[in-house]
Order: structure tokens, then sequence, then C-alpha cells
């Protein structure tokens, strides 16, 4: 390039010089990239004028977002000056490509400790929020009763979705392009429910999944939803006729590859929590309060068929002064499960160990914290980065190392109880149950210095 | 705007619509068009990016997307249908090269069409599902000029054209070869797969049919063999140089098929040159290459396993049914395993020591090996020679290997007991006369068989070791106990328990005075040390030491058996001897005694007594006397015994029968173990769990144990059903 690298753009009357540089960190599929790339200035070389002249570009755009860009570009960091709305430098940003850029620089890598609120997103659904899930691409979508609201990374509400408007039970991010809905089926309608596949961008159905039962296919309830890393997807389901377990279809095609049957003794089809276990190659299953009487806690291996662990209070939780379990999840180590009961004590059940019963930790319970109401909500569990999190009315408790103890505790002066979280693409979503808000944390980028 | 203040009662309705140029979609996409001339007549350098980018933007923003794309779609086509014209106009070598350059082209205008477009490929496509801009031109290139009937076989054509003429050894432009394939893998895998690979595989299968015809006639099956191999690391080179990876496996399946499954037999079995042929010239490369080879092919080394077999079983069973062969046992044996060894290298070097390869090789010894009954004898008689000329061979280890061989021999036999009887009276008669050459070839030799057969098998043979030992110990005692035996002749007496050796009953023979003296004296010396036992003197077994003096003067130290000494001493009193008095005063047996004769009398230079007349049978009247001019180089002389030291038939004979002897009560123990445990069992269980018992051993003649079925039952050990008739029932 001519101009030792030089390049100037005048962009809508202001002039910026900046270098080649700079410019390739915008990358070869932006706009910027393309406007140097050699194959659009090939005159520039045959009627160059000396290795004095500097290229310039005009381009008809404004420039005060240019100046925001063009030091993310310069720094890698981004810095929105207060009185330039968010909205025109996203437009801006997609006009030029460089809306991952912006995206990238929003928010630094999670850390559970450094969370600050980001946002409050106020929403038109009435109150009756189920669950909250992260996309991967830092984005969100809340299921409401019968539908499923849809938010991109900006919190720019798309098209909702929704499965014929049938309660929605869970809601999962295959990728930040697909979104899994499980429903639940209405009594008296045909091919009604179940589980079904949209594009998160436009809001379509793209597939509908099937359960057949003795090669018939059959309408269900889907409960709980998972997915392992590469093949497989997988619900709890329940169908009219006592067909309860879980089932699993082939990611890529979308049939159904197999139907676990319930086992006697283990609830599977009502399970409120799927968790594939990748180290262990095995599905955790989790069925608690207040859907069933009993918490039963299982790990299904798929190629034997058969369940490989499990644990139950059936019978232990009465003489147990009522410690109800209400919520479960594997830590990422694989090694254990976390459970949660409504007094917000944490308890640990070993994955290696088939008998043991809940190790119940005190150290990790809060003092000061009120026995709950009974609008409150049950507390939910979510893993990250070797945190743990757990959520007990209005605030989310972080504990960290290798002891779990209480390091941090995000709280959110209005909105109610919180009645489900979920972290995802670096950001942390709690869904508020009295007013129909959710919150956003993020890790804000490293400190300068 | 218009909320603040209400004019009237009207409610206007909100205008969002900002007044646009009504042509404003015709002027920006002639804009857009023209570029796109300009782009594919490589005249870009007058176009401005950021105008284009931004006309392209607004027309998204103003919602002309669809007609965007639909136009778009529109004029790609066009500019791809001139270049067809030009690619279908190019005469024969340049069609290639000119398809080349219009793909070249095209990849470059798509470049810049999608630089122009990419906000349209952000936002438009993905929220419609459409192929994104560049996706959208690959497409259109395909299906306007790759699949286009004038194109499209000619292309395909000259492709396999250019393979084939290179296949046939000429120089070809690879380079452009790869670049035409690597268009049509760009386009994607099933462009590929669909519109050059399949085609491509298909006449690749026919050249090589037609190949394999020709030359499988008129080549040896090293050489054929030979071209395959070159053949496959060709295809496998072109594919690395100008093809999709994933193509190579496929070519390969296709040589191989046609050049070698389809061909299988033929080639293994070819006369003159086949597998056979190899084997037997040891061919190691040859055999190496059939044996990368034929793995390709599904069932090739299950084939030529199978040959191998049964080449072994043949040449085996040759060997060892060979009457010649039989004359000497030791050869035999060594034959043996020189043809194992041969194998065993053929595998290790050529068959990439295969184990299912070396278990065939296994098998198939078995089976020849026990087509001779009488490989058993062979082989311990094997074992003798070799220990007792283990002196010779001086070095252990070697005779260690050799024992490991003879071994693996072993374990291939399904007599094992009929060997133990031969090693049995083999090892008795090395240790009787002294000839073991080293007490540690023995010993290893007998913890080899305990490895291999267990405790049981060696216990006896173990037990004459022991024998042996004390028997030395109690000869010391002897003559320590006495001063007086300097005068007698020495004797050295092995006390043998009965039981563990091979002995036969036999009639003790007069033994000379002087012997018998001190032999009463031992024996005396013997019962008074040892209560309760019983001696009988083997005289069939010993041998002794006789200083002569010849009736010409010479004087020689002769060394005989123990019957050859009596007859000898006999002629210290008489001159002359006929065979009758011979026998009076020895009581030999008759037929040892006529051996020993004939070995005293009729071995060339060991001539030590004259017979009259010179025959060789030897008749009642004939008479015996010393050969006074016997002359020998050595002083001391060693007589030997005529009986050889391979079984005759009789005896051979007597052998099986003893074997098939000791075999019922094993037969029998055996079925009371099985019934002990199962109480109840029909006729079929028992004879296969019988044979499966007491195979390490032997293998069971199926009618023996019925009879000692029957014979148990008649014992009352077991009991017939009553009703089923072919159920037995254990009775305790």
């Amino acid at each position: 390039m001519a101009g030792g690298g030089r390049v100037r753009f005048n962009v809508g009357g202001q002039v910026f010089e900046t270098t080649t540089t700079t410019l390739a960190n915008a990358g070869r599929d932006s706009m910027l990239g393309a406007l140097l790339d050699s194959s659009w200035n090939v005159s520039s070389s045959s009627s160059g004028d000396g290795a004095a002249a500097v290229a310039e570009y005009f381009i008809d755009r404004n420039p005060a977002c240019f100046a925001v860009l063009l030091d993310l570009l310069r720094t890698g960091s981004l810095h929105v000056p207060p009185h330039l709305p968010e909205k025109l430098l996203h437009r801006e940003a997609l006009y030029y490509g460089l809306l991952d850029h912006v995206r990238a620089a929003r928010w630094g890598a999670f850390d559970g400790d450094r969370l600050r609120l980001a946002a409050s997103v106020p929403g038109r659904a009435p109150g009756d929020g189920t669950a909250i899930r992260a996309a991967p691409d830092g984005g969100c979508c809340v299921a409401h009763g019968g539908a499923v609201r849809v938010y991109n990374w900006m919190l720019d509400e798309r098209r909702p979705v929704s499965l014929d408007h049938s309660q929605v039970n869970d809601a999962a991010y295959l990728d930040a392009a697909t979104l899994l809905v499980a429903a639940r089926e209405r009594l008296g309608k045909r091919d009604d429910g179940g589980m079904a596949a949209f594009s998160a961008v436009s809001g379509e159905l793209r597939h509908r999944f099937r359960v057949a039962h003795g090669r018939q296919a059959k309408s269900f309830t889907a409960g709980a939803l998972a997915f392992d890393q590469d093949a497989s997807v997988f619900a709890s389901c329940k169908g009219r006729l006592n067909e309860y377990g879980i089932g699993v279809w082939d990611r890529a095609t979308g049939e159904q590859a197999d139907f676990f049957y319930e086992p006697p003794g283990c609830a599977l089809g009502d399970a409120d929590k799927l968790q594939w276990l990748e180290g262990t190659n095995a599905l955790m299953v989790a069925t608690l309060f207040p859907k069933a009487d009993n918490c039963f806690i299982g790990l299904l291996d798929f190629r034997g068929k058969n369940v490989v662990w499990s644990w139950s209070d059936a019978g232990a939780a009465a003489s147990h002064d009522d410690k109800r379990v209400l919520h479960a999840i594997a830590m990422e180590d694989e090694r254990s499960v976390c459970v949660i009961n409504q007094y917000d004590d944490l308890g640990f059940l070993d994955l290696r160990n088939g008998a043991g019963g809940v190790r119940w930790s005190s150290r990790s319970k809060l003092m000061n914290r009120k026995v709950p109401g009974e609008e409150s909500c049950y507390p939910k569990l979510a893993t990250h980065g070797g945190q743990l999190f757990s959520s007990m009315n209005d605030s989310i408790s972080v504990f960290s190392g290798p002891e779990y103890v209480l390091t941090s505790t995000l709280r959110r002066s209005h909105g109610g109880a919180i009645c489900d979280f979920s972290i995802g693409g670096d950001r942390l979503f709690a869904l508020h149950n009295e007013e129909n808000v959710f919150d956003v944390w993020e890790t804000p980028p490293p400190p300068i210095i | 705007m218009n909320g603040q203040k209400k004019r009237g009662p009207r409610i206007e309705p909100f205008r969002h619509r900002v007044e646009t140029d009504p042509k404003f979609f015709d002027k920006s996409w002639k804009k857009l068009h023209d570029a796109i001339r300009e782009i594919y007549n490589h005249n870009a350098s007058g176009l401005s990016f950021e105008e284009l980018y931004r006309t392209a933007y607004n027309m998204v923003l103003h919602k002309f997307g669809p007609k965007l794309y639909e136009k778009l779609t529109e004029n790609m086509k066009e500019h791809l249908e001139e270049m067809r014209t030009c690619v279908e106009a190019a005469q024969g070598g340049l069609f290639l090269e000119e398809l080349e350059r219009k793909w070249n082209d095209h990849n470059k205008a798509l470049t810049m069409i999608r630089d122009i477009l990419m906000y349209m490929d952000r936002t438009y496509i993905p929220t419609n599902k459409k192929t994104p801009v560049f996706d959208l031109g690959l497409e259109l290139w395909r299906d306007t000029i790759v699949r286009s009937p004038m194109i499209h076989g000619r292309l395909l054509d000259t492709l396999l054209e250019l393979i084939h003429r290179e296949r046939t050894g000429e120089v070809i432009n690879r380079c452009l070869m790869r670049t035409t394939t690597k268009m049509l893998m760009t386009l994607g895998s099933s462009v590929y797969q669909d519109d050059f690979e399949r085609p491509f595989l298909e006449v690749s299968a026919s050249f090589y049919s037609g190949e394999s015809q020709q030359f499988i006639d008129c080549y040896s099956c090293g050489d054929y063999l030979k071209l395959a191999e070159r053949r496959l690391s060709e295809e496998s080179e072109r594919v690395s140089q100008y093809m999709d990876v994933k193509t190579n496996e496929k070519i390969t399946a296709v040589v191989v098929k046609e050049m070698l499954s389809n061909h299988m037999q033929r080639l293994i079995l070819m006369e003159n040159s086949g597998l056979v042929n190899m084997l037997v010239e040891d061919r190691y490369e040859d055999l190496t290459r059939m044996y990368t080879l034929f793995n390709y092919v599904p069932d090739g080394l299950t084939t030529i396993r199978s040959v191998m077999m049964s080449h072994i079983k043949d040449t085996g069973k040759s060997l060892v049914t060979d009457p010649e062969r039989l004359k000497d046992p030791v050869d035999f044996v060594q034959r043996l395993l020189n043809e194992k060894d041969k194998f065993d290298n053929i595998i290790n070097v050529s068959f990439n020591s295969d184990k299912s390869f070396l278990n065939a090789l296994n098998s198939s010894f078995e089976h020849f090996i026990n087509l001779n009954n009488r490989s058993p004898e062979f082989i311990s008689l094997f074992v003798d020679d070799k220990l007792r000329k283990g002196v010779k061979e001086a070095n252990e280890d070697v005779l260690e290997t050799v024992l490991d061989k003879v071994m693996m021999l072993f374990r291939y036999l399904q007599e094992k007991d009929l060997f133990e009887k031969y090693y049995k009276q083999h090892l008795a008669k090395r240790l009787i006369s002294g000839k073991a050459a080293s007490d540690d070839s023995e010993r290893s030799m007998l913890v080899k068989l305990k490895t291999e057969c267990g405790y049981q098998f060696t216990s006896k043979l173990e037990g004459m070791f022991n024998d042996l030992k004390t028997s030395q110990d109690t000869t010391q005692g002897f003559y320590a106990s006495a001063s007086d035996l300097a005068d007698y002749p020495t004797i050295s007496v092995q006390i043998l328990t009965t039981g563990s050796w091979p002995t036969q009953p036999c009639n003790t023979c007069n033994l000379p005075p002087e012997i018998l003296a001190v032999s009463e004296r031992f024996r005396s010396y013997y019962l008074g040390t040892h209560n309760g036992r019983r001696l009988t003197w083997q005289t069939n077994m010993g041998n002794a030491d006789i200083k002569t003096t010849f009736g010409n003067g010479s004087k020689h130290e002769l060394n005989v058996s123990t019957y050859q000494m009596c007859i000898l001493m006999l002629f210290n009193s008489s001159d002359v001897l006929t065979y009758r008095e011979i026998e009076q005063a020895t009581a030999i047996p008759a037929v040892d005694l006529k051996r020993c004769l004939q070995s005293l009398a009729l071995m060339k230079g060991k001539q030590v007594l004259r017979k009259e007349p010179m025959s060789r049978d030897i008749a009642d009247d004939d008479s015996f006397s010393v050969n006074d001019k016997f002359t020998s180089k050595l002083f001391k002389v060693k007589i030997g015994t005529v009986s050889a030291q391979k079984e005759t038939d009789p005896e051979k004979l007597e052998t099986r029968q003893r074997v098939e002897e000791d075999r019922k009560p094993q037969i029998e123990a055996a079925i009371v173990r099985i019934m002990k445990s199962r109480r109840v069992l029909d006729h079929n269980s028992i004879m296969t769990e019988v044979t499966k018992q007491l195979q390490p051993r032997f293998l069971p003649n199926p009618v023996v144990i019925k009879k000692r079925i029957e014979s148990l039952i008649e014992r009352e050990f077991l009991e017939r059903d009553k009703t089923d008739r072919k159920m037995y029932r254990y009775l305790a």
C-alpha cells in the first residue's frame, strides 16, 4: 500500500488518519477490510504518484461513531462517550462489519467475583417467567407461559418463539442460532406440545422432534432438556400412556435415536434437570420436589441402558428435619453432585461412591437470611469456571475455591425473588419473579493497569 | 412529532416513510450492475468500493433485499453464460486451460461482488435463509458451466483421458489437473464425487480389469504382484498429487479388487510360481509382498493361510510317512525341526509374525506329526541322541535351544504318555550305562517336561535320578564296611526302585562265581542296612569291563554287557563251547543270548569269539572259541549289542500294548471323577468330557472309553438309567 501504510479517511466530513496495520484488525470480512483489499485498489498502484501519496477514502457515515470504532481497532477496548446512544453505535458497527468486535470488547471473560450489573431489561410479558437461558453469543431467551422471548446480545428483542402457545417447560440454546423448546402437551389436542428447534435469529420453526413407541408416533410432554457435545439431544418425556422416560434424538438429522424407558423406582419422565456428563459419558437426571414427593438423582448410561448411579431421599426425608433437595447440579469435575435445600444449605453427593448420602455443608449457610415465605422461589444452582452459584430469594451467592466458600453476593433492590438464572456467553442472566424484569451481569474488561 | 398538538378531530396516521425516489431501486441496481460488468471485464480500477457498498447497503435498508438478491442471481447467470461460450469454444487441449482461467476470473469477481454485498450477507441472508453470495456464485458456476450439457461430458472425458495417458506412461500437466479437481471439490464434495470420482473409479476398474487379464496369463505370480504393488503406489501418488485424499481409499479398493481379489485363487495357486513355490524356495521378498497385498483383499490372508496349511500338511505327511525316513529317527526329527524353523522364519520375516499364521503352522504340525504313531518314540530318541552326545556339542546353550525346539514338537504330540514311556526307557538306559552326558542338561529337560505336563509326569523320572545318587552312596558304604573285598572284582551296584524304572521281570542268569560271591556280600550288606526290602539282580541291564589276554599275546580291556561278561568268563575254563552248552551254563534267555553271541562273534573288527560255522544265524550246535587273532588299535574295546536302538516291530507292539494297558486306569479314573461330580450324565457327554480331560496326555479311543464304562458298570461304580439307556448314574 502506498503512503508507508498510512490511510486517510474522510468520514462524513471529518478526516481520520490511521495505518493499514490498525485497519488489519478489522479482518478481511469487514467493510474496512474489503475497502483496503488489493482487488479494490488496482488503480492506486498504477496511477500512484510516488510513495508520499496517502490513500484517501471517503465514507458517508457518522464520524462520531467511526471515531469510537477506530479507537476500538487501535486499542482493542471499547469506550463509548456518554452522549453516544448504544443503538447508534451498534448500527454503525453493523455497517462496517465490526459488530463482533464491539461485542468482544463490551465485556470481559466471566468471573463470578467481578460481576457488575450491566442492564435490567423489563419485559412486556406477564410475570409468569419459568426459565431464562443464556445464549453462547451473549444473548438470552426468557420462557413465559406459552412463549419464549428471544433477545440478542444487544438485548434487542427478536421475534418470540412458541410451540402453538403450549406451556413451555424448558428451553436451551443448541448453538447461538438454534433454540430448543420443550413444551407441555395439552389434553384433547393432537400433535401438540413436545419439543422443537427454532431459529434464534428469525424465530421460525426449524424442526419438530418426534417420539415413537412401537413404531407409532405419539404426542408427549417434554420436560427438561440437555445435549451432549456432538451427537445427541435429550429430553425428559411423558407420554399419554405412561410412556415415561428420556428421549434421545440425533442432532444432525433430528430423528429419534433412542428412548430410555423409566425403570421402576427411577422417576425419569418428570425430571426437572438433565445434564450431560462428558467425561463420565452419562446423563444426570434429577427429579425434585415439588414435582415429585421424593427426590431422585441418577446417572444413565445409554450404551448399556442402565442406571449406573442413583440416589433418592425416599423414606429418609421425614427423619432429616424435612431438608428437601430442591435443585441439583453435577459439578464440573464430574465427581460429585451439588444439591440445595429450602434453608439454602448446600450439600454434596459423591458420584464415585454408590452408597453415601448427602454431605450437607454448614460452611455455606448464610446466617442472616430469613426463612423463605410462601411467595419465594425455589433456589437454583449453576456452575461456571470452578465457581458455584446459587439463587435464593432476591440474590445470587457465588462460592469459590475447593471448599466452595461464599465469596460474592449479587443482589438487586427490586424485581422480587429470582426464579431462575443462567450463565453463558460470559454473562449471567437473572430472571425476577414479581416484576417481569431480568438482570444482565457482566465482568467488565480488565482494568488498564 | 404528531403527539403534541392535535389539530382538528382527525387523527392522521403516523407517516414514517420519507419520500423516496421511485426509481431508487433501478438507479441503484444499474450502478451495481455496471460495476459487476466492469469487474468481470477486469476493469475494476475505476470503481469506488465505498460507493458500491453504500449503494447495496441502502438497497437492503430500504427493504429491497429480495429484489436485489434476485437481480444479482440473474446477472451473475448472464455473466457465467458468456463465460460458458468461451469455454465451449476452446479447442482440444486448451479446453482445461480456458476453464481454469475462467474459474479464476469468476472467483476473483465473486470475491469482489461478495465485498460489495457484504451487508446483505450479514443481515438479509441469515434471517431469510438464503444462500450467501459467495456460495450462490459457486452454485451458479456449477449449474451454468460445470454441469452444462456441452461441458459436463467433455470435462469428464478430458480428465479421464489425461489420467489414462498418465497411466500408460505419458507425462501430463498435473498442475492443471490439480486446479480442475480442486475446483470440483470447492463446488462441494457431492460435485466432486458425482461428476468426477465415481466415473473415475469406474474407468479405473475397467482399465485394471483389462490390464490384469493381459498380464496374469504371461507373468509369474511374483512379477504380477510386483506390478500390482507398483500400480497401487502409483494410484496413491496420483491421489496425493491432484485428487481428494478420501479418493485414495476408494481407488485402492478398485485396484485391489480388479488386480488381486478377482484373481486371488489363480495367483496364490499359480503353477511354478504361486505361494507353494515361494514357500519351498524361501522367497521372503515375494512372500512379504503377497502378504501385504492380500491383506487388502477380504479373505486374502485366510486363503494364503489355508494354502500354506495344506502345503505344510502335505510335505509333513510325506515326511513322516516316507519309509526311508523311518530308518533314522534322529534325522527324522531333525528334518521336522528344520521344517519348523523354515516356516517360523517365513512367518516372522514375511508374514509380520501374524498370530493366525503361527496358529495355522502349529495346527498343521500337530496334524501331521500325529499321522505317524512312532513320532513320540522318535522324538525321545532324538533327545536321547542329543543328551548322549552332549559333551561333543560342548556348547550347552546350543543344546538348550535344540531341546526347546524339541519341546515344541512335543507339544504337538497327541500321545504324550507314549513319549513318556519311551523317554523313561531311554533315560534309564542313559543313566544305567552312564552315558548321560550332562546332568545339567538332563535336569533342564526334566524341568521343561515338568512345566509342560506337570509334576505327575516327571515324578518317576526324578525318582530315577534319586536312585542313582543313593546307589552311589550305598556302593561307597559297602566298600567302606568291608576291608577284605580287594580280592574280588569291583562292582558298582545301582539300586532301582521298582515302579520308577521301566524294568521287565527277568530271570537272573547264572553269574560267574567270582561275581556271584561279591554280589551276595552286597546283598547281605544292603539288606542289613535296609530292613524289609528285596533285591533282584537285573542282569540284563548291567555292563562290565574285563581285562583280557588273547592267544596272540595282545592285551585289551573289553567293555561288555553283563550277559556278554558271563559268556566270556566261561572261556576262562574251556576253549570251545557250543551254543547249547553256553545256554545251559549261563541260563541267559535265548533271544538275548543269541544277540550277545552275534555281537561277540560277528561284529566287524570286534570279533572276540570265533564261530563255527561262520554264518550269521546261530544254531544250537554252533561252536564258539576265543579268537586268538583278535587285534585292535585301541586298548579299550567296547563291544556293542546288536540290539538296535530303534524298537523292532514286536517290541513296538509290546510297548503299545503296555501303553494301552496303562491308559485304562487313567480313563477309568477320568470317568469316575466326572461322574462323581455330575452324578447323572448321558453317553455322549461322558465321551466328550473324558476326551477333554485326557487330551493333554493322549487322545483316548472312543471304543476303549466305552469298554471302560462297561467295566465300571460291571464293578458297580456306575449303572445305566432304568428308563433311558443312554444315561449313566454314579453309584457311591
